[in-house]
């Protein structure tokens, strides 16, 4: 069994381009993340941090290099499994163990909150609908939501909206939590309520991978700290080592703006 | 112009324009369900995503190439290729010059029973009629089930595949139950449109308004007064349906927000 520490997702070298190469939204990444890592990733607007992150579930399609995760390279539209045998990649499967929550949490607005919840559940991994039910039941109460599962989206502020699309993710029991700016869309005194479910989730041991502009949460919660500009991952380290002794000049530039 | 005595002559041939009116009817029913369904599978080849040539895209490592004329044999879809082919060729052409085609060639040499739907229907001008409007409304229908699909956010798509849902069942539980309420209304507005262009099936020999004002002409040597009874009866049937799909249409809009 693994435990924690080990490596979840080695990146190797990753890269992409648009326009056949006129941008490099990403410009050769390597990280690697463990399990149990709450990884920030901080930098100007348009330095490659959603690309990145969309990267990891395969959102959007490297140009090169690879993601190898749980052991498979995610990039390969083939690979080669224990027999030698090539066979089709099936990226259905890995998306399930990782869970995305997006800046404008993207709940399906014709469904209830529970219904919202339990979908890939019963859909997708198949579990019956009074266990998904429950599950996710327990979650909603979790956040502190129980009382809304048969609301609609359109019904719940946006701070309660990125809640539920955090169980959402959740009620995948995936492996790895992907956040891109869960708080950017939201008005002020909803931010904390939601920063408030990821330290929570943080505490619990869940891995996660969250860009932010929160730079009192990316100090307070995360164990590592990567700041990209360029689509380069230009400096990496704890939050203290980031933020106290920053050593390349853009990131002292960025942090003077930010902080 | 038009004269009393116009439109009593006129009248006497009610009966045929009672008939014209069941037919052109029957006529637009047939057309937007087979149109309808025909869209349907036309949109799903468009929107398909089957490219046999896909495994020259790929290298020896099993990464999918992006650029380069392997990269682009491996993203071509023949499927949705005839699909998009068709519906721009239907677009494109006059649905007299389809519907000639249809009746003088290529169901030519079909023999249809000789059979009289609703009793004066006939079936040999009738099906033809009903062919080449089908065909000619599935490429606008498709269309608009495209419109209406690719009208809703990205988002809803990242969202769902995101969960790990396939492509259909993102299609088939998030995308198409949104869809639905773009596509309806259109779909309802092109109904009222066939009610009016099914009036062409008239130079094939159907049986509907259009043909009633000829066989009307023929017997009574007035023109005016028909062609004022068949405006009524369009204006009646067309109006009232667009009127009540509007009523519909806001109906759904307030159900929307729940
Ligand atoms: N589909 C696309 N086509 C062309 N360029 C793109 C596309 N998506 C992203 N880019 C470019 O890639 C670069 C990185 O974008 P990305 O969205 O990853 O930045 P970001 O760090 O998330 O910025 P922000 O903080 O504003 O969200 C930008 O220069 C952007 O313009
Ligand atoms: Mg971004």
């Amino acid at each position: 069994m693994e435990t924690r520490g080990d490596v979840l997702i080695s990146v190797r070298d990753l890269q992409k381009y648009y326009n056949k190469g006129a941008i490099r939204a990403l410009d050769g990444i390597s990280v690697d993340i463990n399990r149990g890592d709450v990884m920030v990733v901080i930098g100007p607007s348009g330095s490659g941090k959603s690309t990145f992150l969309r990267s990891l579930n395969l959102l959007e399609h490297p140009t090169g290099g690879n993601i190898i995760f749980d052991g498979v390279d995610i990039t390969k539209k083939k690979i080669k499994d224990a027999f030698g045998n090539w066979k089709k990649l099936d990226i259905d499967l890995h998306r399930q163990k990782m869970g995305m929550v997006f800046q404008h949490f993207n709940l399906f607005p014709h469904m209830t909150i529970l219904d919202n919840i339990t979908l890939a559940p019963i859909k997708v991994k198949g579990i019956k609908k009074e266990e998904a039910e429950e599950l996710a039941l327990k979650l909603l109460d979790r956040v502190g939501l129980k009382g809304r599962a048969n609301d609609y989206p359109i019904q719940l502020s946006g701070g309660q909206k990125q809640r539920v699309a955090i169980v959402r993710a959740l009620a995948m029991e995936p492996e790895v939590m992907l956040f891109d700016e869960p708080t950017s869309a939201l008005d002020p005194e909803m931010v904390g309520e939601v920063l408030d479910v990821i330290k929570e989730l943080a505490k619990d041991g869940m891995t996660m991978v969250v860009v932010t502009h929160e730079m009192g949460f990316a100090r307070e919660v995360g164990n590592r700290v990567l700041f990209m500009a360029d689509g380069k991952l230009l400096e990496q380290g704890t939050p203290e080592e980031v933020f106290e002794h920053p050593h390349n000049p853009r990131l002292q530039d960025f942090l003077s703006k930010v902080l | 112009m038009f004269t009393a005595a116009g439109f009593e002559k006129t009248f006497e041939y009610i009966q045929l324009f009672k008939e014209g009116l069941i037919c052109t009817v029957a006529l637009s029913l047939f057309t937007v369900i087979f149109g309808f369904i025909f869209a349907l599978v036309l949109s799903t080849m468009r929107l398909s995503d089957i490219r046999p040539f896909r495994f020259l895209a790929i290298d020896k490592e099993g990464r999918e190439l992006e650029d380069g004329f392997p990269a682009m044999l491996g993203r071509f879809n023949p499927i949705s290729f005839i699909a998009t082919v068709y519906v721009e060729v239907f677009r494109a052409t006059p649905m007299l010059v389809q519907l000639f085609i249809m009746y003088y060639v290529v169901l030519a040499d079909v023999q249809f029973p000789e059979i009289k739907i609703l009793g004066f229907i006939r079936a040999d001008r009738f099906i033809p009629g009903v062919v080449a409007l089908s065909m000619n409304s599935a490429a606008y229908l498709s269309e608009i089930i495209r419109a209406g699909i690719q009208s809703i956010d990205g988002g809803q798509t990242e969202a769902a595949r995101s969960l790990g849902l396939s492509q259909f069942e993102t299609m088939r539980y998030i995308i198409l139950p949104q869809a639905i309420k773009n596509i309806l209304p259109p779909i309802a507005n092109e109904f009222v449109t066939i009610i009016k262009e099914s009036s062409i099936c008239y130079t094939i020999g159907v049986q509907e308004i259009m043909y009633a004002v000829s066989a009307t002409k023929g017997a009574t040597y007035r023109i005016a007064e028909p062609l004022v009874v068949a405006t009524v009866v369009y204006f009646c049937l067309t109006f009232p349906t667009s009127k009540i799909i509007a009523y519909c249409e806001r109906r759904m809009r307030r159900g929307d927000k729940r």
